[in-house]
């Protein structure tokens, strides 16, 4: 147990926190906003993650980005991956709808079996960069870590005077990155048409469709939305990590879910909240303690702040998300 | 639902009827071509190991390796073929296997297991099969240590001996006097890094541990920051040495960066990528000679470099084929002639001692360096000296 | 396929099952036994192509059906919790672990609780728990885990539950693995004892060899399970959950405290799921924290789901075609986890209600799916 560190270097433990707690808060979304429409956890948003992640390894093999390239280069590279990023996502987060959620809600399937597809779909997009793509195409796929070559190259742009903690270009990124897309997506959720329409349906499928929304559409924008969230994750994640591998979503996963939970599943802004303080806690938890109990740090965390909080920090509901 | 009693009696009758028609046939199953007799040399020799999922990169060369050498001998009048045993490193699917294996007495050797968990839970199985193993990579100490059985064999030497190199490369050769000591909290890692811990003494500044599946390493990596180390020690895998790498370059830590046999392979240099560079890896595989053909041999028959213990597990295959050049033809001659066999090996010269392992005065480890993504030799180590 | 599934309907095999005078329901129902007992031999064509040794890198076909068996205690057990009760539970593989653990623990002569006891109370360097004095503990200890997690978290509802589940099986895997002193790490505890049996050929009645008689100890102890789990099911308890899962607050309102019963299933899958580890850390005679990782979990919440949750003769099914179609066909092994993943999504989508559903669950499976089609075409 020590103390000492934590204290002693609070400054920078906090800002560990928060990087690793913006990316948590981007893949939550994905949780959060299915979760708030549907009721639904999505299993397979995890994959759904992993598979930008590969988008951007994508990128910058087609247009040979490595590392060293110049300033301009670097920008294209960087915001041609974020887009190629985004669009696999969001077609992977609609192909699983589409494929594994649609014909169950048709029947009307109860919860646990949208569950179930869920998992499936996830093994399945795990095995086509595992096994699938490997055998017809070779490396990089397979059952290895892939390096992502630095595009960005880890700099320090600044030191906060005072307290001397160092703030590296690729912090900025990710904890700007994050925020600036959380905004852009807690305005277009409350203040566009599309976004009534989503809050609508949360609200209450039935009255929403009666009122002419089209309840698969909000489902689709839903998915799109939040599989755009966990392309802008994944760019962020390779940026900080340069890795790749076919179950690297697993944990992120799990771990988003559990900040989603903590913030209050369907709450947009609950996404944000929970990430940080999920952050935020395994790595003052790490601090102290070491980094091998962090999961349960993380779960000990979410008993406690249900126990008292039965919906989480924020509490529940995307309808009720800006009154 | 008056018929009902007419229906059952059909039911009964047709099951009656297909129970006696279908005694007719039998399949052959397990133990098919039984004990062999003298002279007639037909033999299965089964490898067992994680041949899929996440850690079959780590297996699978080995046991390519170890097809090399069956393909490459020349078998007289043997037939010797190579069963491949799926566990998934996971100890509850080798149980099953290694029974199977053990109760069919067409096997006469067992390669593997790959992984110390899956070793431990089927050793007491081949032991009461009475079938030799050699294994390429499972070097957990107290397999041989603690509870021996007569049938375990291994090509490499176990982890007090690798811990005691790191830490001898460390101080001898890095010349560090304050060490970082990180693992992965996994049956590998951890005691490797115990070991080197308890031979650097107070040359080791710190402790940390981590996880398998961990990518963000910001805690440890501030924990190094304030211990300002002269060298940092993983004891764990590529998976997540890559990402810790890229992180202790990123926050600005140049000190040599060292890891265990966890992290030898072709993979390496793809995971880490430029962070990586100057890296070492500490691995008891002695360089592949100049002279030697097995590098091209394998490229070309597997369509990749040798990876992870290639050459242990052509070793492995080598000892069962030359147990049969000397006539060998059940496992009880088998075990006897694995027992006290010597030779010359691709990956070192191979001998037993009474516990299965490499014979102390042979222990030797090398040290590997990441140069441009290929891991060179860069110096022998001996632990035992 | 839908042809052969509608001939299958036609004989409405169930209906007649149900018809049929008792003495034929109990020499069937002694038939299907007796076949169980027997298919370790099982070597008549064409049936023997079920056997998962035929070919040359197969595994032991005792071995795969005592795992299927344990498998199926598993699902009995989670059954009670999810389709009895109607509670998601993913951490699930936190008791089964427990199980393990306990006989482990308390039963090996190399497990850092025993060693510490042999010290504490000047015992022989050979003394250990006996094997029968493991099975208390496990039960035990199983069930207060079931009680702890249950108390807190049940007054949750559904989704949060099935998180915080999820995540207290990922703590006890995780402690187990990090408390070296007590579970003695990573490394695991070897030398787990096996039940007490003659020895036969120099050889423990309870080796790793002969498994055909674990598969036939876990079959008895299955065969018991099933007949407590129907009688439960039909019980004051059993009824009781029903009428939570169908709707808590009518349940509440007719004086069913909604809390106790599912506090009670809760227990009761644990105890079941820490039983079901037991037998396999002693089979095993090794465990380790690595057995026990959250996609166990999510496999055998798969088995309850995709047989048919509620039904036992389903979760049956499910435990068994999970468990023994990979390894029937190891030919195919790395494309196996793809396959596996096809497979959830296919049968669930073509079968949402399980294999094998229960009648009650079919009922209510066409009423929603009725209301379904009603609301697509009200828009």
């Amino acid at each position: 147990m020590d103390f000492n560190n934590l204290i002693s270097g609070l400054d920078r433990h906090t800002l560990d926190g928060i990087t690793r707690g913006s990316i948590y808060a981007l893949v939550a979304l994905g949780y959060t906003m299915v979760y708030g429409v549907m009721k639904l956890i999505n299993f397979a948003h995890s994959e759904v993650f992993m598979v930008g992640t590969w988008a951007v390894l994508g990128t910058y093999t087609v247009i040979g980005a490595t590392a060293g390239d110049g300033l301009g280069m670097v920008i294209a590279a960087t915001v041609l991956a974020l887009l190629a990023a985004m669009l696999a996502s969001a077609g992977t987060a609609l192909a699983v709808e589409r494929i594994a959620y649609r014909p169950l809600r048709k029947k009307g399937a109860p919860p646990l079996i949208f569950l179930i597809t869920g998992i499936g779909c996830s093994m399945v997009l795990v095995e086509i960069f595992g096994q699938v793509l490997r055998v017809f195409f070779g490396r990089p796929f397979g059952r290895v870590t892939v390096n992502i070559p630095s595009v960005l190259e880890t700099k320090t742009v600044f030191t906060i005077p005072g307290i001397d903690l160092a703030v590296s270009n690729t912090r900025i990124l990710i904890i700007v990155g994050a925020i600036v897309m959380m905004l852009a997506l807690d305005a277009f959720v409350n203040k566009s048409r599309l976004g009534r329409g989503v809050r609508a349906v949360a609200q209450d499928p039935d009255t929403a469709s009666l009122m002419g929304v089209n309840q698969e559409r909000v489902i689709m924008l839903v998915f799109v939305l939040g599989g755009a969230m966990a392309g802008v994750a994944a760019l962020l994640y390779t940026v900080q990590y340069d890795i790749t591998k076919f179950d690297i979503g697993f944990i992120i996963g799990l771990k988003a879910f559990t900040a989603a939970v903590l913030g209050g599943i369907g709450n947009l802004r609950g996404a944000l909240v929970g990430g940080l303080f999920l952050g935020l806690v395994e790595v003052y938890a790490s601090a102290v303690w070491d980094s091998s109990w962090t999961n349960v740090y993380a779960f000990v965390v979410l008993v406690v702040v249900l126990m008292f909080r039965p919906t989480g920090l924020l509490g529940e509901s995307l309808g009720k998300a800006r009154a | 639902m008056i018929r009902s009693t007419k229906t059952w009696q059909a039911v009964a009758f047709t099951a009656v009827a297909g129970l006696a028609l279908s005694a007719c046939g039998t399949t052959d199953t397990g133990g098919g071509s039984s004990s062999a007799d003298d002279g007639d040399c037909n033999f299965k020799i089964a490898a067992m190991g994680a041949l899929s999922g996440a850690n079959a990169s780590i297996v699978i060369p080995s046991v390519d390796g170890a097809q090399l050498a069956l393909d490459q001998w020349d078998g007289g009048d043997c037939t010797v073929s190579l069963e491949r045993f799926d566990t998934e490193g996971d100890p509850a699917k080798a149980t099953p296997v290694a029974t199977q294996i053990a109760g069919d007495e067409s096997f006469i050797g067992v390669i593997g297991g790959a992984f110390s968990g899956e070793t431990r839970a089927t050793k007491t199985i081949y032991q009461d099969g009475g079938i030799p193993m050699v294994s390429q990579s499972a070097t957990a100490t107290d397999l041989t240590q603690d509870e021996p059985v007569e049938v375990f064999h291994r090509l490499v030497p176990y982890d007090d001996y690798q811990g005691v190199a790191i830490a001898k490369y460390l101080t001898d050769e890095a010349g560090a006097s304050k060490v970082f000591v990180i693992d992965n909290a996994e049956a590998y890692g951890e005691p490797l890094a115990d070991r080197v811990a308890e031979t650097l003494g107070d040359k080791m500044v710190q402790r940390d541990k981590t996880e398998v599946g961990q990518t963000d390493f910001a805690p440890t990596i501030s924990k190094i920051e304030s211990a300002k180390p002269d060298a940092i020690m993983y004891g764990g895998y590529i998976a997540e040495a890559a990402p810790l790498l890229k992180q202790i370059r990123d926050a600005g830590i140049e000190a040599p960066f060292i890891g265990g046999d966890g992290l030898y392979g072709a993979d390496f240099g793809n995971a880490v990528g430029a962070a990586g560079e100057g890296a070492v890896v500490m691995c008891p595989c002695a360089p592949i000679e100049d002279d030697s053909t097995f590098a091209d041999d394998f490229e070309e028959e597997f369509g990749g470099k040798p990876g992870a213990y290639a050459a242990e597990g052509y070793d492995a295959m080598t000892v069962f084929l030359k147990g049969l050049e000397d006539g060998a033809r059940n496992r009880a001659d088998m075990l006897e002639f694995v027992n006290s066999y010597t030779g010359e090996g691709l990956s070192k010269d191979i001998a037993f001692d009474e516990n299965g392992d490499v014979p102390a005065d042979q222990v030797s480890y090398w040290a590997y360096k990441n140069e441009g993504g290929t891991l060179t030799p860069e110096v022998e180590v001996k632990p035992g000296s | 396929m839908s042809q052969l599934t509608a001939a299958y309907r036609g004989l409405r095999i169930g209906d007649r099952w149900d018809a049929a005078p008792k003495p034929v329901r109990w020499f069937g129902l002694l038939l299907v036994v007796a076949f169980a007992y027997y298919l370790p031999y099982l070597n008549i064509l064409p049936f023997a192509y079920i056997r998962t040794d035929l070919t040359p890198s197969g595994s032991d076909w005792a071995s795969v059906l005592f795992l299927v068996v344990v498998y199926m205690i598993v699902a009995v057990g989670l059954n009670v919790v999810i389709g009895l009760a109607g509670l998601l539970d993913l951490g699930y593989v936190g008791f089964y672990a427990l199980g393990a653990y306990s006989i482990a623990l308390f039963g090996s002569k190399s497990s850092p609780v025993v060693e510490a006891l042999q010290v504490k109370f000047g015992l022989s360097e050979e003394w250990a728990v006996p094997f029968a004095a493991c099975i208390p503990i496990a039960i035990v200890m199983s069930l207060v885990a079931g009680v702890i997690l249950g108390a807190p978290t049940l007054r949750l509802r559904g989704d949060y539950l099935a998180i915080v589940t999820l995540g207290f099986g990922e703590i006890i895997r995780i402690t187990a693995r990090n408390l070296d002193g007590v579970t003695n790490g990573a490394a695991g505890i070897t030398q787990v004892p096996t039940p007490p049996g003659p020895e036969i050929d120099g050889r423990q009645f309870f080796n790793t060899i002969d498994a055909e008689r674990w598969y036939w100890l876990a079959l008895t102890i299955l065969i018991l399970i099933i007949w407590l789990a129907r009688r439960l099911e039909h019980s004051r308890v059993g009824r009781a959950w029903l009428a939570i899962r169908e709707d808590e607050d009518a349940a509440a309102v007719m004086g069913v405290a909604g809390f106790k019963f599912k506090l009670w299933a809760f227990a009761i899958g644990a105890t079941l799921g820490g039983f079901a580890g037991l037998l396999f850390g002693s089979k095993q005679q090794y465990v380790e924290p690595n057995a026990f990782m959250v996609q166990l979990s999510f496999l055998f919440v798969a088995m309850v789901v995709i047989g048919g949750s509620g039904n036992i003769a389903g979760v049956l099914l499910g435990a068994f075609l999970l468990t023994y179609l990979p390894e029937r066909f190891r030919e195919f092994v790395e494309w196996r986890p793809f396959a596996f993943g096809v497979a959830l999504v296919a049968v669930m989508i073509l079968r949402p209600q399980g294999l094998v559903p229960s009648r009650r669950r079919a009922r209510e499976f066409e009423d929603r799916r009725h209301e379904a089609e009603e609301a697509a075409a009200d828009v």
